[in-house]
């Protein structure tokens, strides 16, 4: 049965119990020597129990943990017999016999058994720490635990095996007995190690033997963590102190510093122990180091984030700490976080009902500014430019107020000393560029590039068409010329100035229509002249050209009595200057200079054409009521009629009797209140109303139109769907809403009857 | 977006017409007057008349839309026609035909071709569309019973009463308005 298997059993089974005995020895003098030592253990197996067992008593005697507290230091005299006897135990364990381990039991057992007296120690240090918060409780602690250790440790004589199997069991009960409250002793212990930020305070630095003690007792290992947080924290504290609200300079090569001098030297200690050379123990501390690094540069940027909003009010003068941001950003992914705490600062601080839009347009150029210098490709701007342009309508009109420097309050937004530069095209991108690089990772799809531009530039990007500019310029520029009332040419020549200025930004194209309106100003002062001198009027009217003007505000008034006669005598000298040219005349807009000649006084004042129009008519009749007044000069909305008598009865001419009813003074009267007529501050307040209709009223006016439009492909086409309607619009000339605009305006229209809509499907209502 | 109609335009009269010579430039300013054309139409809202294109980015087929006059025996009535326009117009005046069955003396029932001079011999360029359907609606009202297309329509016109009956009996009502 002696199968082939059966001898390599047995056969590996020799090899092995031979390579045991005969270690590493060359033939098979290890075996000899074993035999020479453990004599008795090879032949005679009693023999060899009993001497062992008498060494191991020896040996445990010799290594039994003491009670340092009561028991003498162990004499050290009968080292060489317990080598001896360790040899022996040490050989007799090469057996694969059990009652070794059994015996490796015993020793383990004692130091359990033993381990109450340390924990003894612990707990009296940990409640004496718990009750004071003294940390020199929880150095002492571990002096003390040292002391156990080294008392309890094997001779280093006795070899590698014992002295491993010890401070397995010894750290086991040791991390077993450490509780929570030990952790947070330890971990402030750490961080008291640290140089204070403070140098009146002196710190209490623990020499590298508290560090080897940490690492001989196994805490550097188990509590790496700890450790770590501790000096996360305390990079944390110091940042958090010495950057705060300290935006001027860049605080990262200051804190690079901080680091190389304070937190390199004790993450020397702790890392770098092993470490001979300089070269050595930076390799150790390179990966180290490296987080330590990013840790500082996460905590500077999440305290920027949060400080964002500020920065910007401060800008210019927080350069540093945007700098800081660029660079932390860099290292530390943030930016979504950072997006995300500036919108949400904006929206809490700034896009509030109570801010006025000039604020928020002041606040935005310094967050382009801003922005471009952490991130030039514009990726965070576009992201954080959003809610402002969809909050604010009135944002353009500001913006393009402040480009004709239309500002009273002095600080404009754009810097006086950045060059007036072209608008910058949105143009499509230049592959063939060889410095040309791809949209940043983070843009989002309707992202557009801007290259780093002028303010302006950036201004006008945001949204979507520059036309918008262009239309509320037209509008501004309508009010202001307008407003011109006296011949001053040089408020023209501003006006032009400005123009020119807009030119270089926006384009000869866009701007054709302003060049009109301005030449429009000098022709008509042109026309003037000439009219004048065939037949000297009063009248002195602006000629504009309604095809390039914007809307004007409509109105129905006609002028009565002598200025009729005036209006069309000039209408007709002009007729006969520009015979293909016709005057409609806007009598509501322009003032008149008007000297009422009474009975007992003479008023001279400048009123706006409505009041000139309802005294004329006193000067038919003294006593007339509000409704007559109203019809004679066609309609006109009754506030405005209003407000219009009751600046008379302020000028003390007209008198209301009774609600409605008005009479002229013929003899100012004593019993009023007296009043200088010259205390007349501000007789054109009606001129505060804009003459010119605002761009929302336009787009209705447009949204008509369309109307129109709508009605029309809805009669011949049947019904049709709203993305159908969309398209069809692109007919209308000039038509840029957007679907979801038209789907709000449809709506209207079938609140009102106009239309109805049926599975998607709109059609008109038969009337 | 804009780019991509004015594109579109031009192309699909060109597929159509056979004059070689006909430029991307003349089909343009067609286009152009088109353009003026419908917005004038549209600002002017003429009652009763109407029309708009068929689909968006040809401006060359329209569909239109003519209300009966009142105190005609088309009054309530309303027909559909269809414009198309060629692509050298206003030289040439556009194809006008009705879509809806009209019985009518100038009118071929069948077919829907009008026989109206402006629309043949005596076109001129300052027609509009809007002329165009002021003349249809006002031919609906007065016949030209000289020169019919249907002669039995032009017989029994002088009989209203029966001339109505016919003209019931073959109109067929706008088909989104029956739904």
């Amino acid at each position: 049965m002696a199968t082939d298997a059966l001898k390599a059993q047995v056969r590996s089974k020799w090899q092995d119990a031979f390579k045991r005995i005969n270690s590493n020895n060359p033939g098979i003098t290890g075996l000899m020597a074993f035999s020479e030592v453990g004599h008795a253990v090879v032949h005679e197996e009693t023999t060899q129990h009993l001497f062992s067992k008498q060494s191991w008593s020896h040996t445990l005697a010799f290594v039994k943990p003491i009670n340092i507290k009561e028991d003498p230091p162990p004499k050290r005299a009968d080292i060489t017999t317990a080598r001896r006897d360790f040899e022996v135990v040490n050989y007799c364990r090469r057996l694969p016999s059990d009652w070794c381990l059994d015996d490796d039991y015993m020793f383990s057992d004692e130091i359990r058994q033993k381990f109450y007296l340390v924990r003894e120690d612990i707990d009296s240090y940990l409640s004496d720490y718990e009750l004071s918060k003294d940390l020199s409780h929880i150095s002492r602690l571990i002096l003390r635990l040292k002391e156990w250790y080294d008392a309890w440790t094997p001779p280093e004589e006795l070899g590698a095996t014992i002295r491993n199997a010890f401070v397995l069991v010894f750290q086991t009960q040791l991390y077993s007995s450490l509780g929570p409250t030990f952790v947070k002793g330890f971990k402030d212990l750490i961080a008291s190690t640290f140089p204070s930020s403070d140098p009146d305070i002196p710190s209490q630095t623990l020499d590298a033997s508290t560090w080897v003690i940490f690492e001989t007792l196994g805490f550097l290992d188990r509590y790496e963590n700890i450790i770590a947080s501790a000096g996360y924290e305390h990079i944390e504290a110091h940042v958090l102190e010495a950057c705060a609200g300290q935006w001027e300079t860049p605080m990262m090569d200051t804190l690079r510093t901080w680091m190389s001098e304070k937190v390199v030297p004790w993450l020397l200690l702790m890392y770098g122990r092993d470490a001979n050379t300089t070269d050595e123990a930076r390799a150790l501390l390179s990966t180290i180091g490296s987080r330590f690094d990013f840790h500082v540069a996460k905590t500077l940027c999440d305290l920027r984030t949060r400080e964002i909003f500020d920065i910007i009010v401060d800008y210019p003068d927080s350069a540093g700490a945007l700098q800081d941001l660029k660079e932390c950003l860099q290292r530390v992914d943030q930016r979504g976080a950072l997006v995300k705490s500036l919108r949400k600062a904006n929206r809490k601080r700034l896009l509030h009902p109570g801010a006025e839009t000039r604020l928020i347009l002041t606040q935005y150029v310094a967050t382009i500014k801003c922005l471009r210098i952490v991130d030039p490709p514009g990726v965070l701007l576009f992201k954080v430019a959003d809610p402002i342009r969809r909050e604010r309508p009135d944002t353009i009109r500001c913006i393009v107020s402040n480009l004709v420097g239309d500002d009273d309050s002095g600080d404009s937004l754009v810097d006086e000393s950045e060059p007036i530069v072209p608008l910058q095209q949105a143009d499509t991108e230049d592959y063939t560029d060889p410095n040309w690089e791809p949209e940043p990772v983070d843009a989002g799809p309707d992202f557009r590039t801007n290259k780093p531009s002028d303010v302006i530039s950036t201004l006008v990007s945001i949204y979507d068409s520059r036309d918008l500019f262009v239309k509320e310029l037209q509008v501004l520029l309508a009010q202001r010329l307008l407003a011109i009332t006296d011949d001053s040419t040089e408020k023209v020549e501003k006006e032009r100035r400005n123009i020119e200025i807009l030119k270089i930004r926006f384009g000869e194209a866009a701007l054709q229509v302003c060049e009109v309106m301005l030449k429009d100003m000098t022709d008509s002062k042109r026309i003037d002249g000439h009219v004048q001198s065939q037949k000297a009027s009063i009248v002195h009217p602006t000629i504009i050209s309604r095809q390039f003007w914007p809307m004007l505000e409509s109105s129905e008034i006609v002028m009565p009595g002598q200025f009729q006669i005036l209006q069309d005598q000039y209408a007709k000298e002009f007729s006969t200057f520009k015979p293909d040219k016709r005057l409609r005349w806007l009598p509501h807009l322009g003032t008149v200079h008007l000297e009422l000649q009474l009975e007992d006084r003479m008023l001279e004042v400048d009123v706006p054409p409505l009041e000139a129009a309802f005294i004329e008519l006193f000067s038919e009749k003294n006593i007339r009521t509000i409704d007559e007044l109203i019809n004679a000069v066609g309609s006109v909305d009754k506030s405005a009629a209003f407000k219009a008598l009751l600046a008379w009865v302020d000028l003390g001419v007209l008198k209301e009797d009774e609600p409605g009813t008005f009479r002229l003074l013929e003899v100012a009267e004593e019993a009023g209140p007296a009043r200088d007529s010259s205390s007349r501050i501000a007789p054109t307040t009606e001129q505060d109303l804009a003459p010119v209709t605002s761009l929302q009223q336009q787009q209705a006016e447009q949204m008509k139109v369309y109307w129109k439009f709508i009605e029309g492909m809805l009669t011949n086409l049947g019904q049709l769907p709203l993305d159908r309607i969309q398209t069809m619009l692109r007919f209308a000339p000039g038509y840029d809403q957007t679907i979801e605009q038209l789907a709000g305006f449809m709506e209207a229209a079938r609140r009102e009857g106009l239309v109805g809509v049926k599975d998607g499907l709109w059609k008109l209502t038969p009337r | 977006m804009e780019q991509l109609t004015t594109s579109l335009t031009p192309r699909a009269p060109t597929n159509k017409t056979p004059v070689a010579g006909s430029s991307q430039q003349a089909t343009g300013s067609v286009a152009k007057r088109l353009g003026n054309e419908l917005m004038t139409l549209m600002m002017s809202s003429s009652p009763g008349i109407s029309a708009f294109p068929k689909n968006d980015g040809n401006l060359f087929e329209w569909v239109g839309t003519i209300e009966g006059a009142p105190g005609t025996v088309y009054a309530g009535l309303t027909f559909r026609i269809s414009i198309s326009f060629p692509p050298n117009y206003p030289y040439v005046p556009p194809a006008i035909k009705f879509d809806t069955p009209c019985f009518h003396p100038n009118v071929d029932i069948n077919s829907g071709g009008i026989c109206l001079d402006i629309l043949q011999d005596k076109w001129s360029a300052v027609y509009s569309v809007q002329t165009i359907l002021l003349s249809l609606q006002s031919l609906l009202g007065e016949p030209n019973n000289a020169s019919p297309l249907n002669t039995d329509a032009a017989a029994i016109w002088n009989n209203q009463d029966a001339f109505k009956t016919q003209l019931m009996r073959h109109y067929r009502p706008l088909k989104d308005e029956s739904a």
